[in-house]
């Protein structure tokens, strides 16, 4: 029998505001989550340090709850070492892209099947609203003594930059959309990463649902022709251009959807078995170590070439 | 019947890049094929190219233990070298030199460290001289050293038309001919020098050809000067398969044949080079071994990460799905590693950490050798952290060591430091097939439970703080760092808050328990000596060495050496130090942190030091004139300071 969401759904207080985008992002993955059918027990959730990444207990897996910045390096361990688990990331714009910015960047490098989640609300709640990364210059929000000197940083350019496969924009709000991003973030073989646009009715008195509900609309709805998959190295010759474009669109008109996937890369975990065959039968979770605790390795027998016959 | 003692050290300098490493590899080679032990180090600069580096070697028929200085010979192909290594010659040694740099001047070599030609210029001025290289040779030879010198340039040619390669392509064979030269007059026969060359450069014919001309040339040519030399006798390890090996390499090997199945890392010397192996051997053909489970190659995943942060963070992952993880580093790497570390104690996950100090603080010295992150390791992360922190002494001990190290992270479910140098990690030994024994260790995976559980909690409160550990794809379950109940969840109760410091505090008497005694500290020598010395790590060979000396001199020393620091082992420690008279430290560190350790966990205090401080290895003679100090004059500090 096929799983429903409330098979993902834990017993935890969800402890966060009323209002707060993060609900919707949640049910957008407790419903993606049920109609892929996966496993709880094959499921493993990363989060960092910040309110969005509480959602590890908030849904059924294997979840690590780590350190400020660094759910990245963590979930690329353990995909890498283990490829049979479905492997996710979700944390804020801060831990992803501020912190953990330097990690962020180099997944895409690896394409390493791993979908990433940013729970984007421009601004560090947890810690009473500071300045996120994605917080337009001279924005003011509430928290802020004075308008933000620091630009922001756009994520679907760094992630195309970067190397990732798979990059979406979605909105926190519109729950159903949203489950359909998430469900083809995790269902696309490579790094991929869903930009959650979601106000923080807390901290975030600028960019607030209806500054949002102004600007947003769906790529595909505005035109059906929409095409962002990547074929082969010609495609991406004709399509980038407008990529780009629609992912430089930023001011009152915001794009959501999928805007890339690329479907023409290796993932890290196809390149290691290609280096190694046998890993993906025998990933390093898995391999024998010993035969019944014994060491049966003698690197006289194995590491000739530091030998010498005298 | 008594038996010759030979004992032969030899220094091989040259600009950094120019073949002096290949040059010091077939000099412990060309040894070890006559029958002798090696050790073998490598001191140079953060430099790709053209700074001053030298191969320092020591062969014996005993047990060369430690370098040692001065040496028996200096192959000094070039001016600097020549220069460098003046005062690091023994009366009666062998100097080769190339008669074309006789004239230069130490003023005028580009690479040469302000502060030594200021020091040379001071030397030579005494004698009325300029720090030429003929007036360093006339010195030497004053000094009682034989001087062997080459005409490089014209042997060059010569190698160049025998073998029709072109001059700019075999300049590197200039340290082979002084190598050849210098083995020749130690009375090496010229088809050892062959048979090494062959083993160093076997796989790479269009190197092996000129570098054979140049041998023969330069062995010819020394042979026409100064005749036919004592054929020097073949050492006593001559007939079975020997190998040689650094510190980085045992290391890797260990981790290797422990059962490592993923290492990540970020280039940091001096530990990538133990990275370096492992990725060399990742898809290991094992024949048999594993033929039951269906395996004929073991797979190991190295990768280089972007940084420290995510070398630990990702062996931390795979740790987590039950995978034998890894990472190494060295001090500056170690501090970015820092807060895994701590995540690593509070969410309980198996790691081993190969920290190779070199000189600090901040980037300090990055080539060079140290002891300075002891206390680092002890008290990385923060919070309550504790942690293993195991200090080998020599390459053997690492080999077993860091096969330990992987069963305690597993057995422990804690972070396991196991602390090395630069010196071990670029020094190389020749080692027998029973030094390297890994079936004298088990694999020990400690409390692991694969398939579901009922009820599974992954930080059950357990008597000696240990829960069972399932691997990540079996139950569902959180892994936190932050504090937690049993099951993972995270908890700021005050129940649950003390009560999982407390587990995690008692893993460390459990670990105590654990870990042998004869494990976590050795006396050496006599017990009833008066004199103790104190030390931890690389420092243990030159301090045996040193024992033996002062034994000949007939002073007693004997010498604890603290290998597992953290959780310190208290009791040992303290009954030996009941007993001694005057208790020396040895440490390469300015601040004593072996004896702050020692006068925190037991009470008494390190009365004297002897502190090396120059990033240069510990030597024997170091050691000896340090300890003979402190007895004649009952000084506090002793700072030694050998080494080029």
């Amino acid at each position: 029998m096929a799983r429903r969401w409330l098979d993902y759904k834990t017993g935890a207080w969800v402890q966060w505001c009323p209002g707060c985008g993060d609900f919707g992002i949640l049910n957008s993955i407790y419903g993606a989550l049920a109609e892929l059918d996966i496993d709880p027990t094959n499921l493993v959730v990363v989060g960092g340090i910040g309110c969005s990444s509480r959602s590890v207990y908030y849904i059924k897996g294997n979840n690590v709850h780590t350190i400020h910045g660094r759910a990245i390096p963590i979930a690329s361990g353990i995909k890498l070492a283990n490829p049979e688990l479905t492997v996710i990331v979700t944390g804020g714009d801060g831990d992803l892209l501020g912190i953990g910015g330097g990690h962020f960047t180099a997944l895409g490098r690896r394409n390493i099947d791993i979908a990433i989640f940013i729970y984007d609300n421009a601004v560090y709640g947890l810690t009473k609203g500071q300045a996120g990364p994605t917080l337009p210059l001279w924005a003011r929000t509430k928290a802020l003594a004075y308008p933000n000197i620091q630009g922001s940083v756009n994520p679907l350019l760094l992630a195309f930059a970067a190397g990732y496969t798979f990059i979406a924009r979605g909105y926190a709000y519109h729950v159903n959309q949203l489950k359909g991003l998430v469900k083809a973030a995790i269902q696309h073989k490579g790094s991929a990463v869903v930009d959650i646009l979601q106000p923080c009715p807390t901290y975030n008195d600028f960019m607030t649902q209806e500054w949002y509900e102004k600007r947003i609309y769906y790529l595909n709805e505005e035109d059906p022709t929409w095409d962002p998959v990547i074929r082969s190295p010609e495609d991406m010759k004709v399509k980038a251009p407008r990529i780009l474009e629609k992912m430089l669109e930023t001011g009152d008109r915001i794009p959501l959807g999928i805007f890339f996937q690329d479907l023409t890369k290796d993932t890290m975990e196809e390149r290691l078995e290609k280096a190694m065959p046998g890993y993906l039968r025998t990933p390093p979770a898995k391999r024998p170590i010993d035969v019944k605790g014994r060491i049966t390795l003698h690197p006289f027998k194995i590491f000739k070439d530091k030998l010498l016959e005298t | 019947m008594t038996r010759l003692t030979i004992d032969l050290s030899i220094i091989i300098g040259g600009p950094q890049g120019g073949g002096v490493e290949s040059a010091g590899q077939i000099a412990l080679k060309v040894f070890t094929l006559k029958g002798y032990n090696i050790i073998g180090t490598r001191e140079y600069h953060s430099n790709i190219m053209g700074a001053h580096s030298y191969f320092h070697i020591r062969a014996s028929s005993d047990t060369p233990r430690a370098l040692r200085l001065p040496v028996d010979s200096l192959v000094a192909i070039d001016a600097e070298s020549v220069l460098t290594h003046v005062n690091d010659v023994a009366k009666g040694s062998i100097v080769v030199y190339d008669v074309g740099s006789i004239n230069q001047d130490a003023s005028t070599l580009a690479p040469m460290e302000h502060s030594l030609k200021k020091r040379l210029e001071k030397m030579f001025s005494e004698r009325g001289a300029r720090p030429t290289v003929g007036e360093a040779i006339k010195l030497l030879e004053e000094r009682g050293a034989r001087t062997l010198d080459l005409p490089l340039k014209e042997l060059l040619r010569k190698v160049s038309e025998e073998t029709g390669s072109p001059l700019a392509s075999i300049a590197r064979t200039v340290n082979i001919m002084g190598l050849s030269a210098a083995l020749y007059a130690l009375g090496v026969e010229f088809p050892y020098i062959v048979k090494a060359v062959e083993a160093q450069f076997g796989k790479r014919p269009k190197i092996l050809a000129p570098n054979i001309a140049a041998a023969r040339i330069a062995v010819e040519y020394t042979h026409e000067k100064y005749g036919a030399r004592n054929p020097l006798p073949d050492g006593p390890h001559k007939g079975r398969v020997r190998m040689i090996v650094t510190g980085n390499e045992v290391v890797a090997m260990a981790k290797i044949v422990g059962g490592l199945t993923f290492e990540s890392f970020y280039p940091i010397t001096p530990s990538s080079d133990e990275a370096h192996y492992i990725e060399e051997n990742k898809y290991l053909d094992v024949g048999d071994v594993f033929r039951d489970v269906g395996l004929d190659k073991l797979s190991i995943v190295t990768l280089q990460t972007e940084d420290e942060i995510a070398a630990i963070g990702m062996a931390l992952g795979a740790a987590l799905t039950g995978a034998r993880a890894s990472t190494t580093t060295s001090g500056p790497g170690f501090s970015l590693m820092n807060e895994f570390i701590s995540m690593a104690v509070e969410a309980e996950i198996p790691i081993v950490i190969s920290l190779w100090m070199r000189a600090g603080p901040s980037t300090g010295i990055a080539t060079r050798t140290g002891q300075q992150d002891l206390l680092h390791a002890i008290f990385s992360g923060h919070g309550d952290t504790p942690k293993i922190v195991v200090a080998s002494g020599d390459h053997v001990e690492a080999f077993y060591d860091a096969i330990k190290a992987m069963n305690w992270a597993e057995k422990f479910q804690i972070p396991v430091i196991h602390l090395l140098d630069k010196y071990l990690a670029s020094t190389s030994v020749s080692l027998d097939e029973w030094d390297v024994d890994p079936s004298l260790v088990e694999i020990d995976r400690g409390k692991r439970v694969y398939g579901p559980v009922k009820d599974y909690k992954r930080y059950e409160i357990t008597e000696d703080g240990v829960s069972p550990i399932a691997p990540l794809g079996f139950n569902t379950m959180i892994i936190n760092s932050l504090e937690h109940d049993e099951y993972g969840f995270v908890s700021e109760d005050p129940i649950d808050r003390e009560a999982m410091v407390l587990k995690r505090v008692r893993k460390v008497e459990t670990i105590s328990k654990s870990i042998p005694e004869t494990e976590k500290a050795l006396l050496h020598g006599d017990p009833d000596a008066k004199v103790t010395i104190v030390s931890f790590g690389s420092t243990k060979q030159a301090i045996l060495s040193a024992m033996e000396e002062l034994y000949r001199e007939g002073v007693k020393v004997n010498f604890l050496q603290v290998r597992v620091l953290s959780p310190f082992p208290r009791d040992l420690v303290s009954k030996v130090l009941a007993g001694a008279e005057k208790i020396v430290g040895v440490e390469a560190n300015a601040t004593g942190q072996l004896s702050f350790l020692i006068r925190a966990h037991t009470g008494y205090s390190v009365g004297h030091v002897i502190q090396k401080l120059n990033a240069r290895p510990l030597y024997d003679i170091d050691v000896v004139y340090g300890v003979k100090r402190i007895i004649e004059s009952g000084v506090e500090r002793v700072v030694v300071n050998s080494g080029s």
